[in-house]
């Protein structure tokens, strides 16, 4: 069971509680596609029954709370009018002969009934979440079916119908004003948020990601630093395929606490696909679940000392539904709320869940280190991402206002 | 791709009697190289800035005004070279690639039947062009495929990615191979997830490349 107040965790670091909120209602799994497609809902409801079998709810600091349904001005916010009139008529059944034009109707991003009004939840999720944190009662929120980081603003892509997060993202603009940093670390390029924002100074986005050189969307390179105004406030880390969790981790201590020095945001929205671990079958990236739980409380630890510890994290790809995606965004939610976690999955979650899983479920809520098979080609992967992130350094942050006259 | 579509229209000229003084001002206040030089409309040379430099006096043996003034009282037309590579807009920009390395030189003027200026394209144009077709054309996975060097290969996987999967290709790269030798296609498909794509296309026979630990396709030859 979760044990509530301060110890040390694994890795060295001091848990303490914070008040939290994770948004959740079993409608959202109705963001589904075919049921053999690979964004699979499955993977919430083993999210949730995992978080609920640790203890890691309760109705004081780690609440969970409904989401709401986004009103038509916010998604118009970030996207077109015309998008939305046609994500409309196509989820109520009309006529679909232009849906390519909008990014719908492939494999990737079938038309379902009920589309447009599921997708709203989804993206009223994450603004909940933002209205939670912003408002002050918590100080993290989680929104787990959130992090659709391809849908742009006249186009679905790669899974993704509306842009939660940029909906967020432009409700805390609205009524809060203040700058947003976007961190996104699934493996896939956060290329919606990215575009959506590219000319606003801001809003900063900083996405890691394997390199776009042959994963989807197949950019998020370094020179991609944003346009007008905007320019230097889009930042881009491509990281060679099979990167694992230290040279991965290393880039993410090194910059994200120098990225919210420079920009010193008012509020962390955190994209946190775990679709760049060595078992998802969609990437090439090879990292633990150590990745997840050490980058939340880097963020965290961070948006401690710059932004009052402000977090709004939503979920985002992961596709190895039944052996990562439950365990990594279970140590997400830990580590955003304060609590320690124990090393055994509870009995009683594995024997609920066996009997339907494809593969052998992991008894451990964290990769074993000897589970790990070590990557051959380590050294030069681990020099070419420091290369990257050289690179990036130099290019980007002399661009942001006031970086280096220490305000 | 055509040169007109790639080139710089109106580019900055100078006239023969121009000074050097005036090319080299220009070259700096337009952060360019390279200046037609163009008499009645026609193209009659061309200057760079490196042309000027070569020309001035060196700071060792002269002052700075004598070099000013050698500068300020020489005609451009005493060093420009008068025997210009032009090239038409109709061109491809290929044949402006091949034409820049055969002469050795950085810029051609782009001229009409006439010989009159209608633009100038460059080597960072070429380069820009040669960016622009490599790069992903949009949201898009990239895979490559080992054809061997038979007729129909090419259409064949053509036909798994796009009749058989109903994926689309966003960009197709073939590039040569000698003869007898398998051709790595280049392939930008349009899904997050090729995974389909890639087992359609193994079972149809032909070797798949993307990142991998195992086999590197890459390293084997081809591109």
């Amino acid at each position: 069971m979760a044990v509530a107040g301060d110890g040390p965790a694994a890795g060295g670091w001091r848990v303490s509680r914070v008040s939290a909120a994770l948004v959740w209602d079993p409608a959202v799994i109705g963001y589904k596609f075919r049921p053999d497609h690979p964004f699979n809902p499955r993977r919430l409801e083993l999210t949730l029954s995992l978080i609920e079998a640790l203890g890691l709810v309760d109705e004081k600091h780690a609440r969970v709370v409904a989401p709401r349904m986004a009103t038509e001005a916010e998604l118009l916010a970030v996207h077109s009018r015309e998008y939305v009139e046609a994500v409309k008529r196509f989820s109520a059944g009309g006529d679909a002969s232009d849906a390519h034009r909008w990014g719908l109707g492939t494999d990737d991003t079938p038309i379902f009934a009920g589309m447009h009004e599921v997708t709203s939840l989804v993206t009223g999720g994450s603004i909940r979440a933002a209205e939670l944190v912003m408002s002050g009662q918590v100080k993290r929120a989680f929104n787990v079916c959130g992090g659709l980081h391809h849908a742009h603003r006249d186009r679905a892509s790669g899974f993704c119908v509306y842009s939660d997060l940029a909906a967020a993202i432009a409700w805390i603009r609205r009524e809060h004003g203040g700058r947003v940093l976007y961190i996104d670390y699934d493996a896939h390029h956060g290329d919606g948020p990215q575009g959506i924002f590219y000319e606003d100074p801001d809003v900063m986005t900083l996405s890691l990601h394997e390199s776009g050189r042959y994963l989807f969307p197949g950019t998020g390179f370094v020179d991609e630093l944003g346009e007008g105004d905007g320019y230097g406030y889009s930042l881009n880390v491509p990281l060679e395929p099979f990167t694992e969790d230290d040279s991965w981790l290393d880039i993410h201590r090194k910059l994200i606490p120098e990225v919210m020095e420079a920009y010193r945001p008012d509020v962390v929205v955190l994209q946190s696909g775990c679709d760049g671990h060595a078992l998802d079958p969609l990437t090439h990236l090879r990292a633990t679940t150590r990745l997840a739980e050490e980058t939340t409380r880097i963020v965290c630890e961070a948006a401690d000392a710059v932004c009052g510890g402000r977090v709004v994290a939503t979920g985002g790809g992961g596709y190895a539904v039944w052996e990562v995606v439950p365990r990594a965004w279970t140590l997400v939610w830990a580590a955003l709320s304060g609590q320690e976690v124990p090393s055994r999955i509870p009995r009683e979650w594995l024997e609920r869940w066996q009997g339907e899983a494809p593969v052998l479920l992991p008894e451990m809520l964290r990769d074993r280190d000897e589970d790990h098979k070590p990557v051959p080609r380590r050294d030069e992967i681990t020099a070419t991402n420091r290369r990257t992130l050289e690179s990036l350094r130099r290019q980007a942050l002399p661009l942001i206002r006031g970086y280096g006259l220490g305000f | 791709m055509l040169v007109k579509k790639r080139m710089t229209r109106d580019p900055v000229t100078v006239s023969p009697a121009q000074s050097l003084a005036d090319a080299l001002r220009l070259t700096r206040a337009r952060r360019i190289r390279h200046l037609p030089v163009v008499l009645d409309g026609e193209v009659v040379g061309i200057v760079s800035d490196r042309d000027v430099r070569l020309a001035m006096p060196s700071p060792l043996t002269e002052s700075d005004d004598r070099r000013v003034a050698f500068l300020e009282g020489t005609a451009i037309s005493a060093i420009m070279r008068g025997d210009v590579a032009t090239i038409g807009g109709n061109d491809t920009v290929e044949d402006a690639a091949k034409l820049m390395r055969r002469r050795r030189i950085g810029a051609l003027p782009v001229v009409d039947a006439h010989g009159r200026l209608l633009g100038i394209i460059t080597e960072s144009d070429v380069l820009d062009a040669f960016v622009e077709i490599l790069g992903p054309p949009g949201q898009s996975s990239r895979i490559e495929v080992a054809l061997p060097d038979r007729p129909g290969e090419l259409a064949r996987a053509m036909r798994v990615i796009g009749e058989e999967q109903g994926v689309n290709v966003c960009s197709l790269m073939v590039p040569p191979a000698a003869a007898g030798e398998r051709r790595m296609a280049i392939v930008q498909v349009g899904t997050i997830d090729p995974r389909p794509v890639i087992e359609a296309l193994e079972s149809a026979g032909f070797e798949v490349g993307w990142p991998s630990l195992e086999t590197d396709l890459r390293l084997g030859g081809g591109a």
